[in-house]
C-alpha cells in the first residue's frame, strides 16, 4: 500500500531520478515534472511525490509559481483521501505575498477555499454532501475550468467512497450506496456490476465482498514474548 | 591611530585567564589533540562564558588574532563559538546575522573546497553543534526576516540586497555537499551489508574515511530532516532518512543531542502524515532512552535542551494517544498523561473543548516553522501594501503586519484533521456498550440524523486504521508501511445493524516471571560468590536467620513469595 504511494509503478525512470536525487531542486526541471503532472491528469495516474517536487520548486522559486498546476495537483490529491496527500500539498504551499504589479488575476486564492471544503467533506465521509456541493452553482467555475480536464475525476472520488464502504459495510442498501456514488438506476447497477459486487436477490441490497476490514471477530490478544526480553535469563543459563 | 589605541585598550581588557584559555585552546586545535579540544569546548568555553561573558560578547576574533598568530582556521572556529554565544545569550543584530552566515560559509568552504580532506579533528559534539547551530541560525533569520515591521531603514536596505544570505538554497547546498563529499549514504549502506573495513574505505573514498567528514555527513542528513520539517515538507523529510536505520545499534547515536533531535522530527513528521502509531512508537523509544540516560546527562551542557525537547515529545505523545488510543508502553504513557493531565482529558473526550487542548499542545510542541521566502523587501510598493493594507481598517487595531505565519498554516491543517475526528470518542464509548445495535437507535442516542451517523461511522472506521511501519523491516525506509488496525473496538454495518466486537488483552505474565527469574539468578550468583563461613557456629546462626526471614517473607505480597520459594529451591 505504502510502496505504491512512495513509488507508483507507473513512474518513469527519469522522474524517479528527479524525485530521489538532488536534481529535484533544479528549477530548470520544473517543466519535466509539470508535463508529468499533465500526463497523470490525462491518463488517470497519480504520483504524489513527483507532484510534491513541483510544489517544492515553487516554494523555493516563487517566480515559477503556476496556479493552474497547483490546482490540478490538489485535485489529484483529493482522491487520495483518507491519506493526507491534500494536506501535505497545502503544507508546502507557502502563503504568497501579492506582488505590487499583477499581470492577471491569480485563481488560487478563490479556488483554494473551495478545494478545502471538498477535502473536508471527503475526509469526513460526507459523500452525499460532497456531490451536492461539487455540483452546486458555486463550484461551476471549478468544474468548467479544471475538473473537466482531469480524466476520471468523478470516478476517482467514487473510489474514495468505495474504500470507506468496503471497510465499514457487509451489506448496504442500493439507495445509500447510490447517494455515496452520486449514481442511480442503470448507472448504479452498471457500476456495482463493474465492481463485481453481488446483489442480494431477496432484499435487493448490495453485498460488499468480505475483506479484512469488514470481517470482525472478537479476539483475545495473547502476550507475545520477544527474544530480547529473555536475553539476560538465557545468557545466564549459558554461563551457568 | 586612534582605532589602534582603542584596540589595544580592548585587548588589555581581556582577562588573563581568558587569554591563556584561548592560547591553550588554539594549541590543542593545532595539535589535533582531541581530548584537550573536547575539554576546552565542553567545559572551558562554558566556564569562562559564565564567569566573564554571561551578558556580553566574547572578544571579537580580530582582537584575539595576535594570540593565535592570526591562524585563519582557528579564527573561523572561534567565530563559530562567538556567534553561537551571541545567538544564545544576547540579541543578534543584523550584522551578527549576516556575519555568522559568512563565517559558516567560510568554515564549510574550508572543509569542502581545500585540496583534499583537511587534517582538522573536532569532537563529535562540536561537529553536531556546528550543523545544529547552522540550521538554528537559518531558522531564526527566516522568522526574523518574515516580520517587516519595526525594521530600520538600514535593515530594510540590507534585506533587499541580502541575496543568498541564509537562503534556503544555500543552506540545502551546504548540507547536500557535506553528504556527498563524505559519501555518507554509501557508507551506511555498506555498513549494513556487512562489508569489510577495506571495502568500505574504498567505497567512501578519502573524505569518507575521516571521522570529521563522516560525522558531518551524517549530521547533515539529520539537518536536512530538520530543514524539510521547518519548511513543511514532511514526506521529503522522511525520504532523506531512507538509508538510516532508526535503532539503538546505529553507531551515530553517541551524540545524544543528535539522537534526540532525530526522533523528535521523525515523530513529528508521522503526526503530520496521520501515522499516529508510528509517531507514538518513535516518541516512546526516545523517551525511554532519555529516561535511561538521564543519570549520565544531567551534567551535559546540552541537558537543558534535551529535557525541553523531551517535554515537547511528551506533549506530542499525549496528542497522538488521544487521536489513536493504544496500549503501548505504560510508563511513558503515564508520565505524559500526568504531565498534561488536563489537556489529555479534554482531548480524549473529544467534542468542543478538545480542539483548544489540541491547539495548545500543538503550539507548545511543534517545530519553529518558517517560510521559505522573504516578504517582498525588493519590491517597496508590495512591502508597503503588506505593512499598511490599503483598507479603511484602523492600522492600530489590525494585527501587527507580518507575513502570514507558517505555524498557523500547519496548525490549521492539523486541527482540521482533529476536528474531523471529534465525534469518534463519543461514538466509540457508545459502541463499547453493545454487541449489536440498530443504526436508528444509535442515531437517537446521539440526537443525530441516521444517514449522518452512518457516515460518521465510516469516519470512526477510518480513524481506527493507519499506515504503520512493519516491525522487523527497519531497513525499508521510514515512509514504508502497511495498513494496520489501531483500535480494540471493531464493528461492521450490515444494512442498518451495527455489529460490534472488542479485542481484549489476555493477562500478562511474562514480565513478572522474567523479572523474578533475573532477580533469582542474581541472588544465586551472590550466594555463590559469598566467602565460605569461617566456623560452624555462625553458619547455624545464619541458617536460622535465613529461615526466620523465609517465614517472615510470604506475608509481604506477591513479589516476596517468589523470593521465598527461590531460597527454598
Amino acid at each position: 500500500m505504502a510502496a505504491q504511494w512512495i513509488k507508483p509503478s507507473t513512474r518513469p525512470d527519469p522522474i524517479e531520478d528527479l524525485v530521489s536525487g538532488v536534481d529535484r531542486y533544479n528549477p530548470s526541471n520544473v517543466s519535466i515534472l509539470e508535463d508529468y503532472l499533465y500526463h497523470q491528469i490525462r491518463s488517470e495516474e497519480y504520483d504524489l511525490l513527483a507532484n510534491l517536487a513541483i510544489l517544492k520548486l515553487y516554494q523555493f522559486n516563487p517566480d515559477l509559481h503556476n496556479p493552474d498546476v497547483v490546482i490540478n495537483i490538489l485535485l489529484k490529491a483529493l482522491a487520495a483521501s483518507p491519506l493526507p496527500d491534500f494536506n501535505l500539498c497545502i503544507s508546502i504551499l507557502d502563503e504568497r505575498t501579492t506582488p505590487s504589479s499583477l499581470d492577471e488575476p491569480d485563481p488560487l486564492p478563490t479556488t483554494l477555499p473551495l478545494l478545502k471544503v471538498l477535502q473536508n467533506l471527503l475526509y469526513r465521509c460526507r459523500f452525499p454532501a460532497f456531490w451536492q456541493t461539487y455540483n452546486s452553482e458555486e463550484f461551476e467555475t471549478l468544474r468548467d475550468n479544471y475538473t473537466v480536464e482531469v480524466a476520471g475525476f468523478e470516478n476517482s472520488i467514487r473510489q474514495v467512497a468505495i474504500r470507506a464502504v468496503k471497510a465499514t459495510f457487509t451489506h448496504i442498501t442500493s439507495q445509500r450506496l447510490g447517494s455515496y456514488l452520486n449514481l442511480e438506476g442503470d448507472a448504479l447497477t452498471a457500476y456495482v456490476k463493474q465492481l463485481a459486487w453481488a446483489v442480494d436477490s431477496a432484499t435487493g441490497n448490495i453485498v460488499v465482498p468480505p475483506n479484512p476490514d469488514n470481517q470482525i471477530e472478537a479476539t483475545v490478544v495473547q502476550e507475545q514474548i520477544k527474544l530480547p526480553q529473555l536475553t539476560k535469563v538465557i545468557s545466564h543459563a549459558v554461563k551457568a | 591611530m586612534q582605532q589602534h589605541m582603542v584596540q589595544q585598550n580592548a585587548f588589555a581588557q581581556i582577562p588573563d585567564a581568558v587569554k591563556a584559555f584561548i592560547v591553550h585552546f588554539h594549541q590543542a586545535v593545532l595539535d589535533n589533540n582531541l581530548p584537550e579540544i573536547t575539554v576546552a569546548y565542553e567545559s572551558g568555553w562554558n566556564k569562562y562564558t559564565e564567569k566573564y561573558y554571561a551578558k556580553t560578547e566574547w572578544p571579537e576574533a580580530e582582537l584575539i588574532a595576535p594570540l593565535v598568530n592570526d591562524d585563519p582556521i582557528f579564527l573561523i572556529l572561534y567565530r563559530e563559538l562567538y556567534y553561537r554565544h551571541v545567538y544564545s545569550r544576547l540579541q543578534p543584530n543584523i550584522d551578527d546575522r549576516f556575519h555568522s552566515y559568512e563565517n559558516s560559509c567560510e568554515l564549510f568552504n574550508y572543509l569542502l573546497n581545500s585540496d583534499g580532506p583537511v587534517q582538522l579533528e573536532l569532537p563529535e559534539s562540536w561537529l553536531w553543534d556546528i550543523i545544529d547551530e547552522f540550521i538554528y541560525q537559518y531558522q531564526v533569520f527566516c522568522s526574523w526576516r518574515s516580520k517587516p515591521k519595526n525594521k530600520t531603514d538600514d535593515e530594510l536596505v540590507m534585506l533587499a540586497e541580502g541575496g543568498p544570505v541564509w537562503s534556503s538554497y544555500s543552506v540545502l547546498n551546504v548540507l547536500y555537499s557535506l553528504m556527498q563529499k563524505s559519501k555518507i549514504n554509501e557508507y551506511i549502506v555498506a555498513q549494513r551489508e556487512g562489508k569489510s573495513p577495506e571495502e568500505i574505505a574504498e567505497i567512501v573514498g578519502e573524505y569518507g574515511q575521516r571521522p570529521l567528514y563522516r560525522l558531518l555527513g551524517y549530521f547533515s542528513i539529520i539537518g536536512l530532516l530538520r530543514v524539510h520539517v521547518l519548511l513543511g515538507d514532511f514526506t521529503l523529510a522522511l525520504k532523506v532518512m531512507d538509508d538510516i536505520e532508526l535503532n539503538q545499534k546505529n553507531p551515530f547515536t553517541r551524540v545524544t543531542a543528535c539522537h534526540v533531535t532525530t526522533y523528535y522530527y521523525v515523530g513529528f513528521c508521522y503526526i503530520m502524515l496521520r501515522r499516529y502509531p508510528d509517531a507514538i512508537r518513535t516518541f516512546v523509544t526516545i523517551l525511554n532512552f532519555i529516561m535511561r540516560m538521564k543519570q549520565y546527562h544531567t551534567r551535559s551542557y546540552q541537558y537543558d535542551q534535551i529535557s525541553k525537547t523531551a517535554d515537547r515529545m511528551y506533549a506530542l505523545f499525549a496528542v497522538c494517544h488521544a487521536l489513536s488510543p493504544s496500549r503501548l508502553d505504560d510508563n511513558i504513557g503515564n508520565i505524559a498523561k500526568e504531565r498534561f493531565a488536563e489537556q489529555y482529558a479534554k482531548m480524549s473526550r473529544g467534542g468542543g473543548d478538545a480542539l483548544a487542548a489540541f491547539e495548545e499542545l500543538f503550539l507548545y510542541a511543534c517545530p519553529k516553522f518558517i517560510t521559505a521566502n522573504p516578504p517582498p523587501y525588493d519590491d517597496p510598493a508590495a512591502l508597503q501594501n503588506l505593512l499598511a493594507p490599503p483598507s479603511p481598517a484602523d492600522s492600530e487595531a489590525a494585527e501587527p503586519a507580518s507575513q502570514p505565519d507558517a505555524t498557523h498554516r500547519h496548525l490549521q491543517l492539523f486541527l482540521s484533521d482533529v476536528a474531523a475526528q471529534s465525534q469518534v470518542p463519543t461514538l466509540r464509548s457508545f459502541l463499547k456498550l453493545y454487541t449489536s445495535l440498530g443504526a436508528k437507535k444509535l442515531a437517537n442516542f446521539l440526537d443525530a440524523d441516521e444517514e449522518e451517523m452512518v457516515q460518521e461511522m465510516m469516519v470512526v472506521k477510518q480513524a481506527s486504521r493507519s499506515i504503520s511501519r512493519v516491525p522487523g523491516a527497519e531497513s525499508s525506509g521510514l515512509l514504508d508501511g502497511q495498513t494496520i488496525t489501531t483500535s480494540d473496538l471493531n464493528f461492521v454495518i450490515a444494512e442498518n445493524m451495527v455489529h460490534i466486537t472488542e479485542s481484549t488483552v489476555g493477562r500478562r505474565y511474562a514480565g513478572w516471571f522474567i523479572k523474578n527469574t533475573e532477580r533469582t539468578q542474581k541472588i544465586l550468583d551472590d550466594l555463590k560468590t559469598m566467602p565460605l563461613p569461617a566456623s560452624k557456629v555462625p553458619t547455624q546462626q545464619q541458617q536460622q536467620q535465613q529461615q526466620q526471614q523465609q517465614l517472615a517473607k510470604p506475608v509481604g505480597g506477591e513479589k516476596k513469595v517468589a523470593w521465598g520459594s527461590v531460597s527454598k529451591a
